[in-house]
């Protein structure tokens, strides 16, 4: 029974079958977070999966088995050489972040540009190849070398085209291929023996919670340069696209804006600039840095394996800079008071996340993939409760905020006690078959 | 017993998951914001719960009353999670009828609630059926299958995806019954749900029994199929009786 004619003035909802019932709040809210929660989800169920495809101990990729023989005997792998590897890691993150910033201040916008491009290509095709290279070996399919050859550069240009310069391909693409960076550069770091990831990622944790809130930090200082310019900040960030909040529906406002003149656009689409100290030009002194390592003993092995990576290294300083951006959010006040100016602001609600957290989540969810699923699953819970109470923060103190702490804490505390208390517990109940 | 058996074993425990998600929730973010949660909820309530029997485990595989102890500790302790997850939702509705009010839309009306206690529902369920089935599957996808000595006649991971399945039915949809009798302070649909969900617990106790687990799991899903029917009807009557 249809109540039929239009509905008074007061809006009294009447459950109408065949969907006719008027639209409450419940059908578009909370939509720019599932905006966000997607893609992350997406990046850490490709990082597991890749993990459970190499890793597995049957047919030992060769590249774990290098590591592997050169931290051999368990000489690398414990506590102090993982605390001295992830220390070193944060004092070059920190370093080549100032050293971001002091381009970024004298404008230098060629050289962002470039070295993103050029950190963009690298990841591809280098880390991308190999992983390729792994995959085909292990799942033993047909390709053959020229087609892979031919295959790989293609696909590696147009990829890195759609990180770099968003304005020119469909969003869809320009976010995929920004997943596909961050699910190669995380799988990367999984390959870190154990106490080592470990480190890093608190030790990252920490940092970025320094960074971002001690008025000294670099993140901070970059945030307030560009803050100050009204400029977008250089690097690769990921953007969920905005929703329209006037109208129920998901409208896509983003291709509405108007980009202003120049290079910069502040408005929706992701920033293309981004810097890098390139090892081998820009920053002579990381490049002196890697030079004795590689001559070391075994028992710095580890820092070796990182430091052989300095692109990778310091593509991660980059990558870290953009944290949650404090976008005016879809909020009651604004849409009250700006109605008729509703699009620019309202689109404007959309969430930012830098690369490296997509990279660092998906590095704890790896490796705890490498242990049982099980706490796969409690990991990944507690990442996307961390996300939100950290949206939540962000919706409440509308300013930066670093999105690491929070979900790395409770990720590692999920961990940990996932695999002390609640497997026992769910193996002694499931195998009597008794559950509850 | 090859990817095939493994992804069988997941689609019977989770199917009717993935199609109340494919077709309900995943419609509203909101909702899956709510299964999320409800989740994690479950998640945290039951390594609060491994936390306190950690010091008694490994109990001894011969005396069956450990057991009914620890199966009525987490039954209580569950219900107790469901009414401090019942206490959060109404916070969530004051303040999302406060919000509808400043952007002059319609409050939440009947058919709104009853989705959210359905999402939180489902939550719980796939928590369960995540934790107790999904997470054991790891060796289902290899190249042998593993039977328990006291059910002998079906594949470990056979038995436990049927159960978890009928859990995962009746967290779902006691979910539903309980947030409506705590809404509307019906006592008979407050007391079906801890019952409901104990009656079923104690029925996997019959699992311990050798050969029991093929009288405990059709009654487990005879169980399910009761308090989908109660469901069904209690839900029937109160959108009918909202329309007049």
């Amino acid at each position: 029974m249809a109540d039929g004619g239009p509905a008074p003035a007061v809006a009294v909802p009447v459950p109408v079958p065949g969907g006719g019932a008027p639209a409450t709040i419940l059908d578009s809210l909370g939509e720019d977070i599932t905006r966000i929660v997607g893609p992350v989800s997406t990046c850490m169920l490709i990082v597991v999966l890749l993990v459970s495809i190499l890793s597995s101990p049957s047919s030992p990729s060769p590249l774990t088995a290098a590591l592997n023989t050169a931290s051999a005997a368990g000489a690398g792998d414990d506590l102090t050489s993982a605390l001295i590897t992830a220390g070193t890691f944060v004092v070059c993150v920190t370093a080549a972040t100032f050293l971001m910033a002091l381009l970024f201040y004298f404008r230098c916008t060629p050289c962002l540009r470039a070295y993103m491009g050029f950190s963009a290509i690298w990841v591809l095709l280098a880390l991308g190849g190999q992983i390729c290279l792994l995959l085909l070996s292990r799942l033993r399919l047909p390709l053959d070398a020229v087609s892979f050859a031919l295959l790989l550069p293609n696909a590696v240009a147009a990829l890195a085209v759609a990180a770099v310069s968003p304005a020119s391909v469909p969003i869809a693409l320009h976010q995929a291929a920004l997943l596909a960076i961050a699910v190669l550069t995380a799988f990367w770091f999984t390959l870190l023996p154990e106490w080592t990831t470990w480190a890093l990622l608190v030790a990252m944790a920490v940092y970025d919670l320094g960074a971002v809130l001690i008025p000294g930090g670099p993140l901070r200082v970059l945030l307030e340069l560009a803050m100050e310019r009204n400029e977008e900040i250089p690097a690769l960030i990921y953007e969920a696209r905005p929703v329209d909040p006037r109208h129920g529906q998901n409208w896509r406002l983003w291709a509405s804006r108007q980009p202003p003149a120049g290079d910069f656009d502040p408005t929706s689409t992701v920033e293309v600039l981004g810097t890098r100290s390139n090892s081998a030009d820009l920053d002579p002194s990381l490049r002196q840095f890697l030079v004795p390592n590689l001559s070391s003993n075994p028992a710095n092995a580890q820092a070796r394996e990182v430091l052989a990576l300095p692109e990778t290294r310091v593509d991660i300083a980059a990558l870290r800079v953009p944290l949650i951006q404090p976008q005016p959010d879809r909020t009651r006040e604004d849409s009250d008071s700006h109605d008729e100016d509703g699009i620019g602001l309202g689109s404007s609600g959309a969430i930012k996340l830098g690369l490296g957290d997509f990279i660092f989540y998906s590095v704890l969810v790896g490796r705890a993939a490498m242990y049982d699923y099980m706490t796969v699953y409690a990991c990944y819970l507690a990442i996307i409760g961390g996300l939100g109470v950290t949206l939540l923060l962000l919706a409440f103190f509308r300013k930066a905020l670093p999105a690491l702490p929070v979900s790395i804490t409770l990720g590692v505390l999920f961990y940990v006690l996932t695999r002390t208390l609640l497997e026992n517990f769910v193996m002694q109940c499931s195998t009597n078959l008794l559950m509850f | 017993m090859t990817v095939a058996a493994g992804a069988g074993y997941a689609l019977i425990a989770l199917g009717p998951a993935f199609s109340l998600f494919a077709g309900v929730i995943a419609r509203k973010p909101f909702l899956v914001l709510t299964l999320l949660s409800s989740t994690l909820f479950w998640l945290v309530s039951l390594i609060v719960l491994s936390g306190i029997w950690r010091g008694f485990l490994p109990l001894k595989s011969g005396a069956w009353w450990p057991y009914v102890i620890l199966i009525l500790t987490s039954v209580a302790f569950q219900e107790g999670v469901r009414l401090v997850f019942w206490r959060l939702y109404k916070k969530v509705e004051e303040m999302l009828d406060a919000f509808a009010d400043r952007i002059a839309k319609p409050r939440l009306c009947l058919t709104d609630k009853m989705l959210i206690s359905l999402a939180g529902g489902l939550g719980h369920g796939l928590a369960h059926a995540v934790f107790f089935c999904l997470s054991l599957l790891t060796p289902a996808f290899g190249q042998a299958t593993f039977y328990v000595e006291r059910c002998s006649r079906m594949p470990f991971f056979l038995v436990s995806a049927i159960i978890s399945l009928g859990f995962l039915v009746i967290h779902t949809f006691s979910m539903i019954i309980a947030f409506n009798g705590y809404g509307e302070r019906k006592k008979s649909d407050q007391i079906f749900v801890p019952v409901i969900h104990l009656i079923a617990a104690v029925m996997t106790l019959i699992n311990l029994a050798p050969g029991g687990c093929l009288i405990g799991t059709p009654l487990l899903c005879v169980m399910a199929a009761l308090t989908l029917q109660y469901s069904w009807r209690m839900v029937g009557q109160r959108l009918t009786e909202h329309e007049h």
